[in-house]
């Protein structure tokens, strides 16, 4: 009888233990935590955990976060969304970073209104005809469009080449946009040369582009291929002005591409310097001194994913997720770690877009372009 | 388990019997899921059926006709791309094809979800029929090589095809129109077509061929006209699953479809036991609800003040720790060529029963 007894009280306090603290808030983050794209799931997820260390609560109760893992896989990313809402009881959820993937997982959200802000897809059908979806980050066409814009005003280029990667949906509406916008400003696009992930060869695209003598070469894509067609353009005597999307800011650009990369303009979503208020500077320094790494986008996309939703439940005053989702769509010149941030009713993010620049081996800061 | 049973027309009949109130009681059970069970859990078993269907035909191809094929990730592709385009509203695809308009009889055909399927299935064994001339004129690891390009060529296509497949952005909005009924009810057909097949005249030829196929040409089986019959079988079933699975998870791109899909499946069949259906089934449900089931163990927790932080991509340590040990203890994976039948069941039911009473 007391061994019953004593098993009784054991089992109790294993299953009260959680339970001493106010019922908490749950929060869902889905990301690629492993395969293919992990980097970008691990980068956001530091940027998200620092960002709940700074504000661990709201409406007077803890926020938990629920992290479930999407293996870069649509199938995975669908069940993740499904896992979080009827497992894991969350109010609201943070993900994915890549556009197919968010795709994947907002049609469970939608369907059951849960609302979800998504740090990095840039894809614009994302968010199309979706009432709980949001973002971030300006979207793939804005970016194109400033670009051209750029091109035009700043790099007084006339006719641009064009090289990009026909396998991601990134650089594709990059490409699209750029050419559309260019060819607004009375531009002419002179070549247009296209490549497969993976590709490590450039010398036909690249001669392409050398025998129509562009002005400026604009080339939205990702970092490896961006290192590797630099140095080969170089070497091929290609010494035009290389225009990029914020998909070659990481640091590898530099160690793969050398002194080639020197010069390379890009329009990106964020940079350290551009930094401007107070929670900005705040989460800076937690990052900095948690991490002991400089702050990258993903790291502040995500925070900036967290800290909106935060601010959206504390503005519904409630965890009702209809609440949340007006209010995020509310959200007007929110201070983020990225800028100011406005969402509008149809889920897309208004804000400032940065130009940096590739000098003396290091990304440096040029200039804010708003709205 | 014994490959050939002496079966007397009682047993057969006796079989037919059980394995019908075996599938009357299934179905029972997936009319108390649809009623009773979360959407995260309808989910998981949507998944598993999906899976089972993609396995058991692969299998087909793979172990019981032994022709060491890498080509589903091409035909689930085809097929989900095929069903997706069929049933996407008029609307939907003017909004969605950004790059491109989508090409005109096809922006505005819009059919049923179950028209849809089947076109998946027969546009995927057409296409199976006519790759089957090339790919059947190389055998061994010139085949895999063969059909491991076809893979890589349909992604290529989709990517640049842009005004029917909407390039790498990919199709989204589609209906999801998959649910227990539908993916059971195909798994079950599929199951019961496959199991059909590998027992009539066609399948002793396919293993024939398996085994030895110049001895298999010797005996007069035209070793081509089999290997065609089961890649095109293989392919559309295969083409069925991708179109349930464009409608489970409501947007498709090319990205979906890499060498891994054909890898997983590899794995599913490999540890299933190659040549085995039943292997195929066991082993699809065990990896789809194991990758799902496995995920507390990248939850974190506490207790009494031990925290564990959970890892992400633990789950897949477990699961490849599982097929290591497989691997080592169960070298033809768990089933090797055998099948599950009744009397196997009754067999093992009475050994059991005389060792209880032995005691």
């Amino acid at each position: 009888m007391k061994r019953r007894v004593l098993l009784v009280v054991m089992a109790l306090l294993v299953f009260c233990a959680p339970a001493w603290a106010s019922e908490p808030v749950n929060l869902g983050v889905y990301l690629p935590m492993t395969g293919n794209v992990a980097a970008y799931g691990q980068m956001a997820w530091s940027g998200i955990t620092i960002a709940h260390k700074m504000e661990r609560e709201v409406l007077g109760r803890p926020v938990d976060l629920k992290l479930v893992d999407t293996k870069s896989d649509k199938v995975e990313s669908a069940n993740a969304v499904s896992r979080l809402i009827e497992r894991e009881k969350v109010v609201a959820i943070i993900g994915e970073m890549i556009s197919g993937n968010t795709m994947a997982g907002s049609d469970h959200a939608e369907r059951r209104k849960i609302p979800m802000v998504s740090p990095t897809a840039t894809n614009p059908i994302v968010t199309q005809n979706k009432k709980y979806i949001f973002r971030v980050c300006f979207i793939d066409p804005d970016q194109g469009r400033i670009a051209a814009k750029l091109a035009d005003q700043e790099l007084k280029a006339k006719t641009a080449a064009l090289i990009y990667d026909i396998s991601q949906d990134y650089c594709v509406a990059l490409a699209k946009f750029f050419k559309n916008e260019f060819a607004k400003t009375g531009g002419k696009i002179v070549a247009e040369t296209k490549f497969k992930t993976g590709d490590r060869d450039f010398t036909p695209q690249l001669s392409a582009i050398l025998a129509a003598k562009p002005d400026i070469v604009y080339a939205p894509i990702y970092y490896t291929e961006g290192a590797l067609i630099a140095r080969q353009a170089r070497e091929m005597g290609l010494d035009v002005p290389i225009l990029a999307g914020d998909g070659v800011q990481a640091p590898e650009l530099i160690k793969i591409g050398g002194k080639s990369v020197e010069g390379v303009y890009f329009t990106a979503h964020f940079h350290k310097e551009m930094i401007a208020n107070e929670r900005g500077k705040k989460f800076l320094e937690a990052y900095e001194k948690e991490t002991g790494k400089s702050l990258d986008a993903f790291a502040a996309m995500g925070a900036d994913a967290y800290f909106i939703t935060v601010d959206a439940i504390r503005r519904a005053g409630s965890t009702d997720s209809t609440k949340i989702r007006d209010a995020l769509a509310s959200t007007k010149d929110f201070e983020g770690v990225t800028g100011k941030i406005t969402l509008k009713d149809d889920g897309n993010a208004i804000k400032a877009m940065v130009v940096n620049r590739v000098k003396d081996g290091e990304f440096v800061y040029v200039t804010t372009i708003n709205p | 388990m014994e490959t050939t049973i002496p079966s007397t027309k009682a047993h057969v009949t006796r079989d037919r019997l059980l394995a019908a109130v075996a599938v009357g009681v299934f179905l029972v059970f997936l009319w108390y899921a649809d009623n009773h069970f979360s959407a995260y859990s309808i989910r998981i078993l949507n998944n598993i059926a999906i899976f089972i269907i993609l396995a058991a035909s692969y299998n087909l191809i793979n172990g019981v006709t032994g022709q060491f094929s890498l080509e589903p990730n091409a035909f689930v592709a085809v097929g989900a791309y095929t069903s997706a385009i069929l049933t996407l509203s008029p609307q939907e695809k003017l909004a969605s094809f950004i790059i491109e308009p989508m090409v005109w009889p096809l922006s505005v055909i819009s059919v049923s979800f179950p028209v849809s399927l089947l076109a998946a299935g027969l546009v995927t064994a057409v296409m199976a029929l006519l790759m089957a001339v090339p790919v059947f004129r190389v055998r061994g690891d010139y085949l895999a090589i063969v059909t491991l390009g076809f893979g890589e060529v349909i992604q290529v296509v989709a990517n640049n095809i842009v005004s029917v497949t909407n390039g790498p952005l990919g199709l989204k909005g589609l209906t999801p129109h998959t649910n227990l009924w539908w993916s059971w009810g195909i798994c079950i057909v599929t199951i019961f077509c496959i199991v059909r097949l590998v027992n009539s005249s066609y399948g002793r030829a396919m293993k024939a061929v398996r085994e030895d196929e110049t001895a298999a040409q010797a005996m007069g089986i035209d070793a081509f006209r089999i290997k065609t019959l089961a890649f095109t079988f293989s392919a559309f079933f295969e083409g069925v699953a991708g179109g349930l699975l464009a409608h489970l998870i409501t947007t498709i791109s090319p990205t979906l479809f890499t060498f891994l899909l054909t890898f997983h499946l590899l794995i599913i069949i490999v540890v299933g036991g190659l040549g085995s259906t039943t292997g195929a089934v066991i082993a699809a449900a065990v990896f789809t609800f194991g990758s799902e089931f496995l995920r507390v163990v990248e939850e974190p927790f506490s207790l009494y003040g031990f925290d564990y932080a959970g890892i992400p991509g633990m789950r897949m340590v477990i699961l490849s720790m599982m097929l290591v040990v497989v691997m080592l203890f169960a070298r033809r994976g768990i089933m090797g060529r055998s099948e599950f039948s009744w009397q196997w069941l009754f067999e093992t039911a009475a050994r059991v029963r005389r060792r209880i009473r032995s005691d």
